[in-house]
């Protein structure tokens, strides 16, 4: 905290002006966001519920000296322009793997290896017949995916439709069938029945609300896949430390921007004045006023509670409301005695881990998440981050942190449910790697509700992200902040897919500088 | 407040509280219904219901309308997001009237809103809103009672509505100002009331109430009943478009034939300079500008007919969307919705009217018209100096 802001703490009735931009949240999109303002000369002022910049992806200790990685553990999308704009590689951003391998594995016990970089995948395919059906999936898949990377990202804007007119009508044919087709659908017109049609289902419906048979699902893969990883597409990465370091990295960012960072500042409210965003009050009492206000907390918190329904338009108001999401995922933290004893196993540790349940099942754990109950065919996205990290290479325990879904999303999740997932998340873990639960020392389980996107926002960065279709139109709805003069949302919500991204940040700062500039108010 | 057009399909509309005693007076017995409730079109004779509201005391059955009481801390944040009425900055006993608009900026709704007291605020609408009002209550401080089916109201219309009330005994505390007592558990209120350019007052009671009052006003206020054919020539004279038959509205009405504020000739009910409402900020950035607007034309006919091609020389610009015979002007009026470019020039409009053929038409000023007029008038000079900062 600056000395500034230590002063407005502790003086409550005190308004602060002389601030050009607010950015309340310091996730990592709300991060970006402030960096690009603070870099095109504005003073901007960033506030923080926690204490601890970034805390949601900390690394945390638990039973004992073990540490897990809380939120995400792996980076797909993060976005290549925000990594040069803000100079991340200057600011600590490495990666201790950058094109991991992963390993699926079935219900039958038999594994399948698929190379780091996606695009040579099809080599790893024994059978000659079913690997040119990969490449052929590949090749259209990522032809796609390339394509809608900027609409996804938001930084042409979102009109598909215009967009979609200047790929060649074969592409364009392609696109709009793939991003309305179920998943089931896509699939069966590329590969044949089997493990890598299992595998490719598991990876498109991760982490997503859109079961594998509805329509629009497949849409799914073609956002993930929009990723990069320094310059890899459709690769996944292990940062350096772990994904906490990309937030370092990005206060640091903003820091060298200088930002203000106040952190243990709770907003109370965002004031909207003659229609327009005119700063923030405190919870702790006074006000700091800027023409600009960037929201980087959920929905749900930033437009019902922050703005609240009194300056809301009234349809706008129902569509947030209606962002509570019924699927979630949740992550377990495990600390395993002993080492591996064979070759296989301590390669199989610096890979990516994925078990893909059978379609039946996968569809009934979706259909059941939906309804509140607990199912066992669950899609597992196991890593060792210990393998990655330097610090702990020495440890005799390991740490296993797995990612399960799909899961039902409680608000308020009691111990008896907490149990049961925990319980199907091991059973899961037991199909790929028998015997498991014998070496637990130690675990933590992580719910979408104890994960929150920031501070103390409701819905979370592990809440299921609805299928790409009604994330794109959420998107824009959000990005528009309500339509409230001034105000700029970044949320989770105004990002496509789930992850650790930051073009919603970019986004946001650009639409305020755009509307900042063209007001006259140029620094 | 207008009617909404009636409802020509429904078979059995339900009565309102005052449906007997309209029957009973209704020598012509034509009836019609409007938000499903029955109302009646004549009862003695156009001429003679219209001349009472012009002259002296007309009384009508405004029944069908709907009305919700707002109560709680937050009431008057609720009124002012769903209508386009700044309910905070109404005194005790003032009222406004206003436009409720979804949030493209496309007009949903009529709105009339009287302040009772600190917390409690009347509303009536043309049509029932109950569904939306709740929606737009959720998150405030402010409960939405839906009173219509509890209340009776009767419109006292003319320049001599307010003898006629007193000669009845009913307390109205004046001309401008609404008042409430509670009657039997139920608020009770005298409101002001502008139908089209007849001034008069509005009384709200409760349903059991009905025939005692109306009876009082009869027989000592020396009052005439008037019907919806009566009224809807002092409404078109005065230049106020019905929901539904001049404009679309409901929610079943696509996105693009719903009507901006501007297109139906009530641009002042939506003043984009005072306070926030719903729709304000898409009315203010970037509503698409209105292709049509409405005017009153005078057509040199007797009868015309609502569909009617409108001409400008040989070619269809628009077309007529309600018409009434004015006795003062005898002549037919009507509404028109005509090209926005079109309506300030009106040289050789022609309207088909009736078997005869074309009729000349020529644009009518109406009250509502010359408000809107100065309205956009003056917010031309004023947004001139605030798209500098926009």
């Amino acid at each position: 905290m600056t000395a500034e802001g230590a002063a407005v703490a502790g003086a409550p009735s005190r308004i602060e002006g002389g601030v050009d931009a607010i950015v309340v949240g310091a996730s990592a999109d709300g991060l970006v966001a402030a960096a690009y303002l603070a870099r095109a000369g504005l003073k901007t002022v960033l506030f923080e519920n926690a204490a601890d910049i970034g805390l949601p992806v900390r690394r945390r200790a638990y039973g004992g000296d073990k540490h897990g990685v809380d939120a995400e553990h792996l980076v797909f999308t993060l976005d290549p322009q925000v990594i040069d704009d803000l100079e991340l590689y200057r600011h600590g951003v490495s990666f201790a793997a950058r094109r991991l391998d992963t390993v699926y594995f079935f219900d039958d016990h038999e594994a399948l290896h698929v190379s780091g970089d996606v695009r040579n995948a099809a080599n790893d395919i024994d059978d000659d017949d079913e690997a040119a059906a990969f490449t052929t999936f590949l090749e259209d898949v990522f032809e796609a995916s390339s394509f809608l990377r900027p609409l996804f990202s938001g930084a042409a804007g979102r009109d598909f439709k215009k967009a979609f007119n200047t790929a060649s009508p074969a592409l364009a044919r392609r696109l709009n069938w793939m991003m309305t087709a179920s998943v089931d659908d896509v699939m069966a017109s590329y590969l044949s029945e089997g493990r890598l049609r299992t595998a490719m289902t598991a990876e498109t419906v991760f982490r997503t609300s859109s079961a594998p048979h509805e329509a629009m699902s497949f849409a799914g893969l073609l956002a993930k896949w929009s990723g990069e990883v320094a310059g890899l597409q459709a690769a996944c990465g292990v940062p350096e430390g772990g994904v906490t370091v990309v937030i370092d990295a990005l206060r640091r960012a903003a820091q060298a921007a200088n930002v203000d960072i106040r952190a243990s500042s709770a907003v109370r409210q965002i004031l909207i004045e003659k229609d327009r965003a005119a700063g923030v009050s405190m919870e702790g009492g006074g006000q700091v006023r800027a023409p600009i206000v960037v929201a980087a907390g959920d929905a749900r918190q930033v437009f019902l509670s922050l703005v609240g329904p009194g300056a809301l338009d009234v349809a706008f108001q129902q569509d947030v409301a209606a962002m509570t999401p019924k699927t979630a995922t949740a992550q377990l933290h495990l600390a395993l005695r002993g080492s591996p004893r064979d070759e296989e196993t301590r390669a199989n540790m610096a890979r990516r881990l994925v078990f893909a349940p059978p379609l039946e099942a996968l569809r009934a754990s979706f259909s059941n998440a939906r309804q509140g109950e607990v199912s066992d065919g669950l899609i597992i996205e196991a890593i060792f981050p210990q393998v990655f990290d330097q610090e702990a290479v020495n440890s005799k325990m390991q740490i296993l942190s797995v990612m399960a879904h799909p899961l039902p999303f409680d608000e308020n999740p009691e111990k008896d449910r907490q149990e049961e997932i925990r319980t199907a998340i091991l059973s899961g873990l037991e199909k790929f790697a028998p015997s498991i639960s014998k070496r637990i020392e130690a675990d933590q389980l992580v719910l979408a509700s104890d994960a929150p996107a920031v501070g103390d926002g409701r819905a979370s960065a592990f809440a299921a992200r609805p299928g790409v279709v009604r994330q794109l139109a959420l998107a824009s709805l959000c990005a528009s902040g309500g339509r409230i003069g001034g105000l700029y949302f970044c949320g989770p919500e105004s990002q496509i897919g789930a992850g650790l991204n930051g073009a919603a940040g970019r986004n946001a700062a650009r639409a305020a500088l755009q509307k900042f500039t063209r007001a006259g108010g140029a620094p | 407040m207008i009617f909404p057009a009636d409802d020509q399909l429904l078979e059995q509309p339900r009565p309102t509280p005052l449906y007997a005693a309209c029957a009973s007076f209704s020598e012509a017995n034509v009836w019609t219904s409007v938000n499903g409730f029955a109302a009646a079109r004549i009862f003695s004779s156009i001429k003679a219901e219209y001349d009472a509201a012009r002259n002296g005391a007309a009384i009508a059955d405004f029944g069908p309308l709907s009305r919700y009481a707002v109560r709680g801390p937050d009431a008057a944040v609720f009124l002012s997001r769903v209508a386009s009425v700044p309910a905070g900055t109404l005194t005790s006993s003032e009222s406004a009237r206003g436009l409720m608009l979804d949030d493209d900026g496309h007009v949903l709704d009529l709105v009339e809103i009287s302040r009772l007291s600190d917390d409690l605020f009347l509303m009536t609408t043309s049509s029932s809103q109950a569904r939306r009002l709740q929606l737009a209550a959720r998150g405030l401080d402010a409960v939405v009672e839906n009173i219509s089916r509890s209340v009776a109201a009767i419109a006292v219309l003319g320049p001599g509505a307010y003898e006629a009330l007193a000669a009845a005994g009913l307390k109205t505390s004046g001309e401008n100002s609404a008042s409430s007592t509670v009657l039997r558990g139920v608020e009770t209120a005298a409101r002001p009331l502008q139908f089209g350019a007849v001034a008069g007052a509005e009384l709200i009671f409760p349903a059991d109430e009905a025939l005692t009052v109306w009876e009082r006003l009869l027989r000592r206020g020396k009052v005439t009943p008037i019907g919806l054919d009566a009224m809807e020539i002092l409404r078109i004279e005065s230049g106020a478009p019905r929901p539904g038959a001049d404009f679309l509205v409901g929610p079943n009405t696509d996105q693009h034939k719903r009507s901006s504020p501007v297109a139906i000739g009530l641009p002042h009910l939506a003043p984009l300079d005072s306070g926030w409402f719903n729709g304000r900020r898409a009315l203010r950035y970037g509503a698409r500008k209105s292709e049509t607007v409405l005017v009153v034309i005078a057509v040199d006919a007797d009868v015309c007919q609502a569909g009617a091609a409108v001409r400008s020389g040989n070619k269809d610009i628009g077309r007529i969307t309600s018409w009434a015979w004015s006795p003062s002007l005898k002549r037919a009026i009507a509404f028109a919705s005509v090209p926005a470019g079109a309506a300030g020039k009106v040289d050789g409009w022609t309207v088909q009217a009736g078997p005869d053929g074309q009729a000349a038409a020529s644009l009518m000023k109406t009250a509502e018209g010359a408000l809107a007029a100065a309205f956009l008038a003056d917010q031309h000079s004023s947004t001139e100096s605030a798209s500098i900062v926009r």
